[in-house]
């Protein structure tokens, strides 16, 4: 492969990342290119030393993708994070994906249902009392308390249940690095 | 599975190499990477990503230096974090393989 070549698979499997980090990764491979022709070796000798572009990039991707998900829990840094890891082609998508489908209305479903059992527990908590209800007023005004209690308790449980099965498959899918694996593993 | 032993040790001792050089002279990617790919057989574009994540770390600080040649090139200097990081797992590591070669010796 060419140098050229290299880069241009390189760059365009990097799209999609911060301009800068894509300067700078691309910087270094054309530095690299540049040494390895002084030092007398050939284009396709240095490419073929620097290993696939396109997994290259991959890896980059879903590392980078993997780091924001570290740094921020949110539903979108989750999302790309899951698409990396199936992009890395760790796991077979049509196994995974109706699996991952099914985990993920599970959750949407468990939280739908926390957040009705609250307003559930807010109207018994404000309007209970009106209603004349078995044991009195202050029965309901505590149940009331109790059912929102609950459910916010239970959301709780869900989002770190949630945060717990994306850092597995985060940790699943780095298993699964072939040219970064030795880079990116912090030593312990 | 010696190659899986193989694979776990040159893993563990990439890091500690990369510190290893730069403890000695301030170095630049090519460099670092043809060297250790002779000794130690780590392919080459592990280094960058290595690097970052040094850099992101804290124990690596780079600087552009003037080339006759091209562009400016980056160099990379241990930190003073660096510095005792390195010093830290230089120490741990001689203590451990000093420890594995009694007893591989032994073993004969």
């Amino acid at each position: 492969m060419t140098r050229q070549a290299f880069m241009a698979r390189l760059r365009e499997g990097l799209r999609g990342l911060p301009p800068q980090s894509v300067a700078d990764i691309v910087d270094d491979y054309e530095a690299h290119f540049t040494d390895g022709e002084a030092a007398g070796r050939t284009e396709a000798e240095v490419a073929a030393a620097l290993g696939d572009p396109d997994r290259l990039a991959r890896e980059i991707r879903a590392e980078s993708t993997m780091t924001r998900w570290r740094e921020e829990r949110s539903p979108s840094s989750a999302a790309a994070a899951v698409f990396a890891v199936l992009g890395l082609g760790a796991i077979d998508i049509l196994v995974l994906l109706p699996i991952l489908m099914g985990i993920a209305g599970a959750i949407i479903g468990l939280a739908v249902a926390v957040i009705v059992c609250f307003f559930a527990g807010a109207v018994v908590f404000a309007a209970g009392p009106f209603t004349d209800p078995p044991g009195g007023p202050v029965t309901a005004i505590l149940s009331g308390i109790g059912i929102m209690a609950g459910s916010a308790s239970g959301g709780a449980l869900l989002t770190i249940v949630s945060i717990g099965l994306m850092n597995a498959l985060v940790w699943y899918g780095r298993l699964h690095y072939r040219l970064l694996k030795p880079a990116l593993e912090p030593q312990a | 599975m010696p190659e899986a032993i193989e694979i776990q040790l040159k893993k563990g001792a990439l890091e500690l190499c990369v510190l290893a050089l730069l403890s000695k002279h301030d170095s630049y990617a090519y460099e670092i990477a043809s060297r250790l790919a002779d000794a130690i057989g780590m392919g080459e574009g592990t280094i960058y990503p290595l690097m970052r994540r040094l850099q992101s770390d804290g124990l690596v600080e780079t600087y552009l230096v003037e080339s006759s040649a091209g562009p400016p090139r980056k160099y990379y200097r241990l930190s003073e974090a660096g510095k005792k990081n390195f010093t830290s797992q230089q120490a741990a590591w001689k203590s451990f393989s000093g420890a594995v070669d009694s007893i591989l010796g032994g073993a004969q």
